[in-house]
C-alpha cells in the first residue's frame, strides 16, 4: 500500500463519515457541521486529484458562504425548535432505493471498459485551466455570472418582508 | 497510483448517502444539505473523468468549478423560499407544505 | 311518337306528382284537374305507341324496343358491371299492361273527384295517385331490373300511402303497416333473385339476361334458384299464399284506391313479372313452375272459401282478388303467358267495376256491412246492375269477358296439368259464382236490413257514374279479344295468343267441354246461392250451424292472421328483446358506459399520487432513475 493510497482512503472515510453524519445525525446543528466536515474532506479529494484550484474554490465557496447560509436558515426557521421526527416516514423506501442505487452505481463502475488512461492522473496546468475557461467556455462563463445575479435579486425578493407582514 | 475506480466508488457512495437523505429527512434544511452532498459526489465524478480519462479537453474540471457556481447561487435562492415558506405556513417540514395535494 | 317515347308515359304522372306536391295547395281545386290530365295524356300517349308497335310486331325477329339513358356504369373489381340505367322497354306484353293501367288509372281517378270530395287532404290524394301512377307504368316499361325493383317499391310505397289515407284511423295505419312488412318480406327475394341472376350475367338488362340464360349461362339449378327468388317478391306482390294477408286488411283506405291498386294494377305487378320472366322459368327445372301451380292453386281455394262467409262488401271483393291472382298464377305455372295475360285483361276491368260500384254503394249509404244493406237495387239501379254485371264476369258467365279469360286458364290447366288441378280448378269455378251471387242477393236484392241507412240511397252523380259505365262495356266487350278475326279487325295480328306469347303464338282454340263444364259449374253456383241466401237467408244459418268448426276457421281465415301474429310475438319480438338485452348490456353498459367509466375511475385511482408531498415525488424520481438505470444495464451489458 503505497502512501497515496493510505492518504486516499483515509480522506475517503472522512468524506463518507461526514455523509453519514449529515443524512443520520439526531440534532440538526450536528448535520450542518458534519456538512462542513464532509465539504472539507471533498476539497482533499480534489487535490488527490491534483485540482488544487478547485479545492481552493471548494473550502472558500462551499466552506464559507454555503455552510454559513444553512446556519442562518436554520435559525430563522426554528429547525432546532421540532426536534421531533428529524425522518420522515419515507425512511424504509429511502434506505432501499439509496441502496439500490449504490449498487447499480459500483458495478457499472466496476464493470464498465473506461476509454482511456485509468491509472495515471494527468496533471493539468492551471494556465491552461484559466485558458480554456476564459476562451472556449467564456460563453457559459459569462451565463453563469448573469445565474449568480439572477439568484441574488430573486433571493432577495423572496425573502425580504413585506408590508404589513 | 489509484485507479480512478476509487474515486468513482468513493462519489457513488456520497451520491446515495445524499439520496437517502434527500428522501428520508423532514427538514427542508436538511434535504438541501443532502442535495450539497449530491452536488460534491458529482463534482468528484467530473474532476476524475477530467483528469484520468480525458486530460487534453479537460471540460469536467471547467464543469466542476460551474457546478460549485451554480450549487451557491441555488442554495441562496432554496433558503429563500424556505424562509418564505416558513412565513407562511410557520414549518419547514415539507410533509406539510402538501397544498397541491389532490 | 313512337316506342321510342315511350318514356313519356311514366314521366307525365312523375311531374304531375311534382308539381302537386309542391304547389297543389294554390291549385284551383286543389290540383285534381291536373293529376287527371296527367293520366290522360298517357292513355292518350299509348294509341301513338301501340300503332308503332303494330307496325313492327309483323317482323319476324320482333322482341321489342328499348330506349333509354345509363345512367352510372362501372366495374366490380370482383368481377360483373354495374349499371344504373333509366331504361324502357315496350313491346306486347307491355302495351297490354299499358292499355289496363292508363285506362283504368283514368277512370278510378274521373271517379275520385266525386268520392273523395270534401276530404281534407283531397289534394295530396291526387298526389299519392299520380306518383303511384308514375310508380306503375315505370315497373311496366323498364328494361332492367334494378329500375323495376325501384319501381316495384315505389308502387309499394304509394301502396302504404294510399291505404293508410285515413291515418287517423288506426285500423288504417295498422293496416298500411302490415301491406308494407308483407310485401317487404317478398320484396327481399325479389332483390336476392335479381342479384343472382346479375351476378353470373353481368348486367341488370332483362333482355341480356335472357340471352344469357337460353345460351346457357346459368347451372340449371342456380337459375331455379333464383327464379324462385323472384317468385317471392310475386308471391308478395300479389297476395299469394302464404303473403295473402295484407290484402283484405288493405281495403281500409278509400274504395277508389282498392279499385285501383289492389285490384287492377299493383297487385297484378306479380303477374306481370312471372310472366315476364317465362324465358327465365322455361329455361329453369319444370319445379318452378310447378312451385308456382301449387301455391297459385292453394291460394284460389283457400280465398274462394273465405269470400263465402265475409260481410263486409269490400273484403268479399278483395278475396276475389286473391282469387283472380290465384287464377292467374296457375295459368302461369300451366306455362301459359297468354291465357295469364288474357285474364289480367279482362280483370282489370271488371274487377275495377266491381269495387267502384260498391264504392257508390258505400259513398251513398256509409255502410259496408251486408248485415246493413239489402234490396238496394230499387234505390241503387244502375249501381245494382254494373256491380250484377260485374259479379257475373267474375263468376265466369258466357259471354262475358270474365268467361273467355277463365275458360282460357281453365284450357292451359286441362292441357298441362294433372287432374287434382283442374278438379280444383272447377270447383273453384263453382264457388267463386256462389260467393260472387252471395254478396249480389245480400246487398242489392232482398229487404233492406238497415232502413235508416238507406234513406237517402241513390245512384251516384254523373262522374262517378259515368266510369262505371265505361267499364262495365269493357266487361262485356273486352273478352272478344282473343277471337282471332276481332284481332285482326282491330289491327292486330290475330287474337289475343297470337299477339301475347312467349315461344310461339297461340290460336285462338275452343274446347266445348271445358266450356260447357265450367258454365255448368258456374250456374249452379249462382243457382245455389240464391237457395242459400235469398230471403231470410235460413239455408245458410243453418249450414252455418251444422258447419260450424269449417264456418269458424273460415271466419278466422284458415287461423294464419293468428300464425303469424303469435310468430311475431314469440318469436321477432322474442329474438328482438334478446338483440336489445344485448344491445343495452354489453354495448352500451360495457362497452360505451363501461370504457368511459374505466377511465375515470382509473383517474380517480391515480389520483392519489398526487400527494402535493415533496418527498414521495423524489422517491418516484429516483425510482424511475433506477429502474430505467437497471433496463438499460440488462439491454446494453
Amino acid at each position: 500500500m503505497s502512501y497515496e493510497e493510505v492518504i486516499f482512503y483515509f480522506v475517503a472515510a472522512l468524506t463518507v463519515l461526514g455523509g453519514l453524519g449529515v443524512v443520520l445525525a439526531r440534532n440538526v446543528v450536528h448535520s450542518a457541521l458534519f456538512l462542513i466536515v464532509a465539504l472539507l474532506a471533498v476539497a482533499a479529494v480534489f487535490i488527490l486529484l491534483s485540482a488544487e484550484f478547485l479545492a481552493i474554490v471548494q473550502v472558500l465557496i462551499y466552506g464559507g458562504a454555503v455552510t454559513i447560509l444553512i446556519l442562518f436558515a436554520m435559525m430563522l426557521t426554528r429547525v432546532r425548535d421540532m426536534p421531533g421526527a428529524l425522518d420522515g416516514p419515507q425512511r424504509p423506501f429511502a434506505a432501499l432505493a439509496a441502496a439500490a442505487f449504490l449498487a447499480i452505481s459500483i458495478l457499472a463502475v466496476v464493470s464498465a471498459e473506461w476509454p482511456g488512461e485509468t491509472e495515471e492522473i494527468t496533471v493539468i496546468a492551471f494556465s491552461d485551466l484559466g485558458d480554456k475557461l476564459f476562451r472556449n467556455w467564456a460563453a457559459p462563463f459569462e451565463v453563469a455570472s448573469l445565474v449568480l445575479l439572477v439568484a441574488l435579486i430573486g433571493a432577495i425578493i423572496l425573502a425580504r418582508e413585506e408590508e404589513g407582514e | 497510483m489509484i485507479p480512478i475506480q476509487h474515486f468513482l466508488v468513493l462519489s457513488s457512495i456520497l451520491f446515495s448517502l445524499g439520496i437517502y437523505g434527500v428522501l428520508a429527512r423532514r427538514s427542508a434544511v436538511l434535504i438541501l444539505m443532502s442535495i450539497e452532498l449530491m452536488l460534491q459526489a458529482v463534482s468528484i465524478n467530473f474532476i476524475a473523468f477530467a483528469v484520468y480519462l480525458y486530460p487534453k479537453e479537460f471540460s469536467g474540471l471547467i464543469f466542476a468549478i460551474f457546478v460549485i457556481t451554480i450549487a451557491a447561487a441555488e442554495v441562496g435562492l432554496a433558503l429563500a423560499i424556505i424562509l418564505r415558506i416558513f412565513r407562511n405556513k410557520a414549518t419547514a417540514n415539507v410533509d406539510e407544505v402538501d397544498v397541491l395535494k389532490w | 311518337m313512337g316506342m321510342e317515347e315511350a318514356w313519356l308515359i311514366p314521366a307525365i304522372p312523375a311531374g304531375a306528382f311534382a308539381v302537386l306536391l309542391l304547389f297543389g295547395r294554390y291549385l284551383p281545386r286543389r290540383g285534381d284537374w291536373l293529376a287527371i290530365a296527367a293520366i290522360a295524356a298517357s292513355f292518350a300517349l299509348f294509341f301513338p305507341v301501340l300503332v308503332d308497335l303494330l307496325g313492327e310486331v309483323d317482323r319476324a325477329d320482333f322482341a321489342g324496343v328499348a330506349s333509354g339513358i345509363d345512367w352510372v356504369k362501372f366495374s366490380l373489381p370482383t368481377g360483373p358491371d354495374f349499371q344504373l340505367r333509366l331504361g324502357f322497354f315496350v313491346d306486347q306484353l307491355a302495351i297490354v299492361m299499358l292499355a289496363v293501367v292508363t285506362f283504368v288509372t283514368l277512370m278510378v281517378m274521373v271517379y275520385s273527384t266525386g268520392y273523395m270530395k270534401g276530404d281534407p287532404r283531397y289534394g295530396w290524394y291526387f298526389a299519392a295517385m299520380s306518383l303511384f301512377a308514375a310508380a306503375m307504368l315505370t315497373l311496366v316499361l323498364a328494361d332492367n331490373f334494378l329500375l323495376l325493383y325501384a319501381a316495384w317499391e315505389g308502387v309499394g310505397f304509394c301502396s302504404y300511402l294510399l291505404i293508410g289515407f285515413w291515418h287517423e284511423r288506426r285500423s288504417a295505419s295498422e293496416a298500411a303497416k302490415k301491406a308494407f312488412i308483407t310485401t317487404r318480406i317478398g320484396d327481399v327475394g325479389l332483390l336476392i333473385g335479381i342479384f343472382l341472376l346479375w351476378r353470373e350475367a353481368g348486367t341488370f338488362d332483362i333482355s341480356e339476361i335472357f340471352e344469357f340464360a337460353k345460351a346457357g349461362g346459368y347451372s340449371a339449378e342456380y337459375l331455379t334458384m333464383a327464379v324462385l327468388f323472384l317468385f317471392a317478391g310475386a308471391v308478395g306482390k300479389s297476395a299469394q299464399f302464404p303473403l295473402h294477408v295484407w290484402l283484405p286488411d288493405a281495403m281500409e283506405g278509400p274504395t277508389p284506391v282498392s279499385a285501383l291498386i289492389h285490384a287492377a294494377t299493383m297487385v297484378v305487378a306479380g303477374v306481370y313479372l312471372v310472366a315476364r320472366m317465362m324465358p327465365l322459368f322455361l329455361e329453369a327445372d319444370p319445379v318452378a313452375l310447378n312451385v308456382v301451380t301449387a301455391l297459385g292453386l292453394t291460394t284460389v281455394m283457400m280465398s274462394a272459401t273465405m269470400g263465402l262467409v265475409a260481410t263486409d262488401i269490400k273484403r268479399v271483393i278483395a278475396y276475389s282478388t286473391i282469387n283472380s291472382l290465384g287464377l292467374m298464377m296457375v295459368a302461369l305455372g300451366s306455362g301459359s303467358v297468354t291465357a295469364a295475360m288474357l285474364y289480367l285483361f279482362a280483370h282489370g276491368f271488371f274487377k275495377a267495376l266491381l269495387f267502384l260500384s260498391a264504392g257508390s254503394v258505400i259513398h251513398a249509404t256509409e255502410r259496408q256491412e251486408v248485415g246493413d244493406l239489402g234490396g238496394l237495387a230499387r234505390r241503387m239501379p244502375v249501381t245494382a246492375a254494373v256491380f250484377g254485371l260485374g259479379a257475373l264476369s267474375m263468376a265466369g258467365l258466357v259471354p262475358l269477358s270474365g268467361f273467355w279469360a277463365k275458360d282460357e286458364i281453365l284450357n292451359v290447366a286441362g292441357d298441362h296439368q294433372n287432374f287434382v288441378v283442374y278438379g280444383f280448378m272447377m270447383l273453384s269455378v263453382f264457388i267463386t259464382a256462389l260467393y260472387m251471387m252471395r254478396v249480389v242477393i245480400l246487398t242489392f236484392l232482398g229487404e233492406p236490413r238497415d232502413r235508416e241507412a238507406q234513406e237517402h240511397a241513390h245512384d251516384a252523380e254523373p262522374v262517378m257514374t259515368a266510369p262505371l259505365l265505361l267499364l262495365a262495356a269493357l266487361t262485356v266487350v273486352a273478352g272478344f279479344v282473343a277471337f282471332d278475326g276481332v284481332g285482326e279487325a282491330l289491327g292486330f295480328p290475330g287474337g289475343f295468343g297470337e299477339f301475347v306469347f312467349v315461344e310461339e303464338a297461340e290460336a285462338f282454340h275452343f274446347p266445348w267441354d271445358v266450356a260447357i263444364l265450367s258454365t255448368v259449374a258456374a250456374v249452379a253456383g249462382l243457382a245455389a246461392a240464391f237457395y242459400f241466401w235469398s230471403g231470410a237467408a235460413e239455408p245458410a244459418r243453418r249450414a252455418a250451424d251444422t258447419f260450424r268448426p269449417a264456418y269458424e276457421t273460415l271466419r278466422r281465415k284458415y287461423f294464419v292472421d293468428d300464425i303469424y301474429q303469435w310468430t311475431i310475438d314469440r318469436v321477432v319480438l322474442a329474438a328482438g328483446a334478446v338483440i336489445a338485452w344485448f344491445d343495452r348490456n354489453v354495448v352500451n353498459d360495457t362497452g360505451v358506459d363501461g370504457s368511459a367509466g374505466l377511465g375515470v375511475f382509473s383517474g380517480f385511482g391515480m389520483k392519489f399520487l398526487e400527494t402535493g408531498k415533496l418527498p414521495n415525488y423524489a422517491l418516484a424520481i429516483v425510482t424511475g432513475v433506477i429502474v430505467l438505470a437497471i433496463v438499460f444495464m440488462v439491454v446494453r451489458v
